[in-house]
């Protein structure tokens, strides 16, 4: 069997990750979900531990990205991410109340996999996650090795 | 300032000077011709005198040629000499005439020459005497007739007279020369003095047209500087402004993202709340079900719960309290859409296209046929100059106008709009005119500030769409002006530069 896909969650605000882990639950979706609330924690995560050959060797990861973090821009962390030799090929969802053109549009350039505008209204936001949910139950992700 | 001043000053002194050069030139050629003619007066003056002078010489010549030709008639009788005697004797009266005639201006000159001729027709009486005598052989007699006129009265009058007329003359010429050589001199020292005078003039006119020269090149140096200066200012305030108004742009744009954030939250957590309320009083309709049945009754998940009494008091409570809270925070997303749109609008970059006008708000009024069916209304399209401006801009504008045209008529009365225009001075002007609801005069200016409304609250809106409006509008360096009155309808006059182009607007767009 394939490896268990392990779900990053960068995310500053911890009401949004909490209704974002509450309905991925909801849809049925059991992976792990580690959260990181700043930019530097999960950028320390992703590139120091991952390439020092620590501990997500091997492992399949999913990014959940917002663009708004308080000590970095999501786009940086997407940039550097897209440019790792390891984890380039992991998918990248950007979950981010911005909902400018232009800014989809950079994302998408950089590489990133699905990109998603938090809507205010519940119902949507809920939905929005539980397909997103639907989204990680079946897609295949490939472990970090190289 | 001072340059204007000192060039204006430059210009009267200069008309001064050439004033006084041309006064002074024409006292000269005034002062030359006076001497020409007076010397050419003076001349003739003394060629007169020397042609007197010489008249007496010829006077006195013919008389001796008379005398000796009647002396040599006495020593020899020959017919050759007595022929001279005549030719001789024949000039002298005409000679002396012609003097007499030369003469005839000066008084002293003609008693003059009539005593010479008196004394002339004396002597010649005695020539003819003494000629006679001798035809007659008495020699001796015209011996002492001529003899006697030797040193008689006659000869000393002639001699005397001549003398004081040839004394006279040279006196004239002397003082005919004099007169001549001062004329000149004068004429030398005006035409002098004046060409001085002239040159100095010039000189100094020179002198102040070098003056005003560095004056109006200070002057224009001063102006490029302070042209300069202007335009650096300009430059830098437009900068400036530029730099306030992306800031505000990028602070609205901020603000209204960063207060999404939370809104999630807030409608999330509040719709986490209602599930919460839902499982709640089902677990009280439930207890209370088994308190009051004394079995447990299984109430279905997702199923309104039961309630009576108190409970369901509170429950409606709760479900009031909820749906207030998430009607305020639908409205608050609305309004922050509305101003992350404007700000989007605001950084968007217009582009001048070239628009019909009537095709372009047919196309429009077409797109809101179905609202106008609805409203019981007909729009109207009057005769509308092209106009070259932003295609989007204009679409928007007149959307909305429209729009709120057919959103505010009155109940219970067909709407009617129409939409006319004209050009004017550069500018298409085009109304937009209902009869509809109309607003009342002091919301005039109300109308057009963001998020604020007028009138009976009975549509949706956010108050926006005439903010929108006026600021598209500005941006396109024009105005949007209403009239209108309670119940009578409403006209709002969009007044747009017929060209417009980005650069007039320059880069503060």
């Amino acid at each position: 069997m394939s490896v268990p896909v392990k779900i990053i969650m960068i995310e500053d605000d911890e009401g949004h990750a909490r209704l974002i882990e509450r309905n991925i639950r909801r849809a049925g979706v059991n992976n792990e979900i580690m959260p990181f609330t700043t930019g530097t924690d999960a950028v320390k995560f992703l590139f120091e531990k991952a390439n020092g050959g620590g501990s997500q060797d091997g492992e399949a990861l999913l990014i959940l990205l917002d663009l708004n973090l308080p000590d970095m821009t999501g786009i940086d962390i997407l940039k550097r991410v897209k440019q790792d030799a390891k984890l380039k090929c992991a998918p990248v969802v950007v979950l981010t109340t911005t909902d400018d053109a232009q800014e989809i549009k950079r994302c998408y350039e950089l590489g990133c996999n699905v990109y998603i505008t938090k809507p205010v209204n519940y119902e949507s936001f809920a939905n929005a996650i539980r397909q997103l949910g639907l989204f990680f139950s079946v897609i295949q992700v490939p472990p970090t090795q190289s | 300032m001072v340059g204007a001043l000192a060039l204006r000053r430059f210009g009267s002194s200069q008309m001064v000077i050439l004033s006084l050069g041309l006064a002074v030139l024409i006292a000269i050629s005034a002062a030359s011709i006076f001497f020409v003619y007076k010397s050419r007066d003076d001349a003739d003056w003394i060629v007169h005198t020397v042609e007197v002078q010489n008249q007496i010489a010829t006077v006195l010549l013919e008389i001796r040629r008379a005398e000796s030709a009647t002396r040599a008639y006495l020593l020899s009788p020959g017919p050759q000499f007595l022929s001279e005697y005549e030719t001789a004797s024949a000039l002298i009266l005409p000679a002396v005439d012609k003097l007499a005639e030369l003469t005839s201006d000066n008084p002293f000159q003609v008693q003059n020459s009539i005593k010479l001729r008196q004394a002339i027709e004396k002597r010649m009486s005695e020539f003819a005497r003494g000629i006679d005598r001798l035809k007659n052989n008495d020699v001796a007699t015209s011996i002492d007739v001529l003899r006697g006129g030797d040193t008689g009265e006659s000869v000393q009058a002639i001699v005397a007279i001549s003398r004081t007329m040839r004394a006279e003359e040279d006196r004239l010429f002397a003082l005919r020369n004099t007169s001549a050589d001062r004329s000149q001199q004068l004429a030398a020292i005006v035409t002098t003095a004046g060409s001085g005078i002239v040159i100095a003039l010039a000189g100094f006119s020179l002198m102040q047209v070098r003056r005003a020269f560095s004056a109006r090149d200070n002057a224009e140096r001063q102006l490029r500087e302070n042209n300069a200066n202007l335009e650096t200012t300009v430059d830098e305030r437009t900068a400036d402004l530029r730099e306030a108004n992306d800031e505000i742009q990028r602070f609205a744009y901020i603000v209204s993202h960063d207060l999404r954030s939370p809104l999630v939250n807030i409608m999330g957590f509040t719709s986490e709340l209602e599930e919460l309320r839902g499982d709640i009083f089902r677990r009280i309709a439930s207890k209370t079900a088994i308190a009051s049945d004394g079995e447990r009754a299984i109430e279905p998940v997702n199923e309104e719960p039961v309630l009576e009494g108190e409970d369901k008091k509170l429950s409606d409570e709760f479900t009031e309290a909820l749906g207030f809270i998430k009607s305020s925070i639908g409205r608050m997303d609305r309004l922050i859409g509305a101003i992350l749109n404007l700000t989007r609008e605001g950084r968007r970059e217009f582009r001048p296209e070239h628009i019909d006008l009537n095709e372009f708000l047919q196309g429009i009024v077409s797109s809101v046929a179905h609202q106008a069916a609805e409203a019981d209304a007909t729009i109207r399209i009057e005769a509308l100059p092209d106009i070259t401006s932003d295609r989007l801009a204009i679409e928007q504008i007149f959307s909305n106008l429209i729009d709120n045209a057919l959103k505010y008529l009155k109940a219970g009365k067909p709407g009617d709009v129409l939409i006319r225009g004209r050009g004017k001075l550069g500018f298409a002007v085009v109304e937009v005119i209902d009869n509809g609801r109309g607003i009342d005069p002091k919301d005039h200016q109300r109308i057009f500030d963001l998020f604020r409304r007028a009138g009976a609250q009975d549509r949706p809106g956010q108050g926006i769409g005439l903010a929108h409006v006026r600021a598209l509008v500005r941006r396109l360096n024009g105005t949007l002006n209403v009239t209108s009155e309670l119940d009578n309808g409403s006209t709002f006059t969009v007044t747009l530069p017929i060209n417009w182009t980005a650069e007039k607007r320059g880069k503060a767009a």
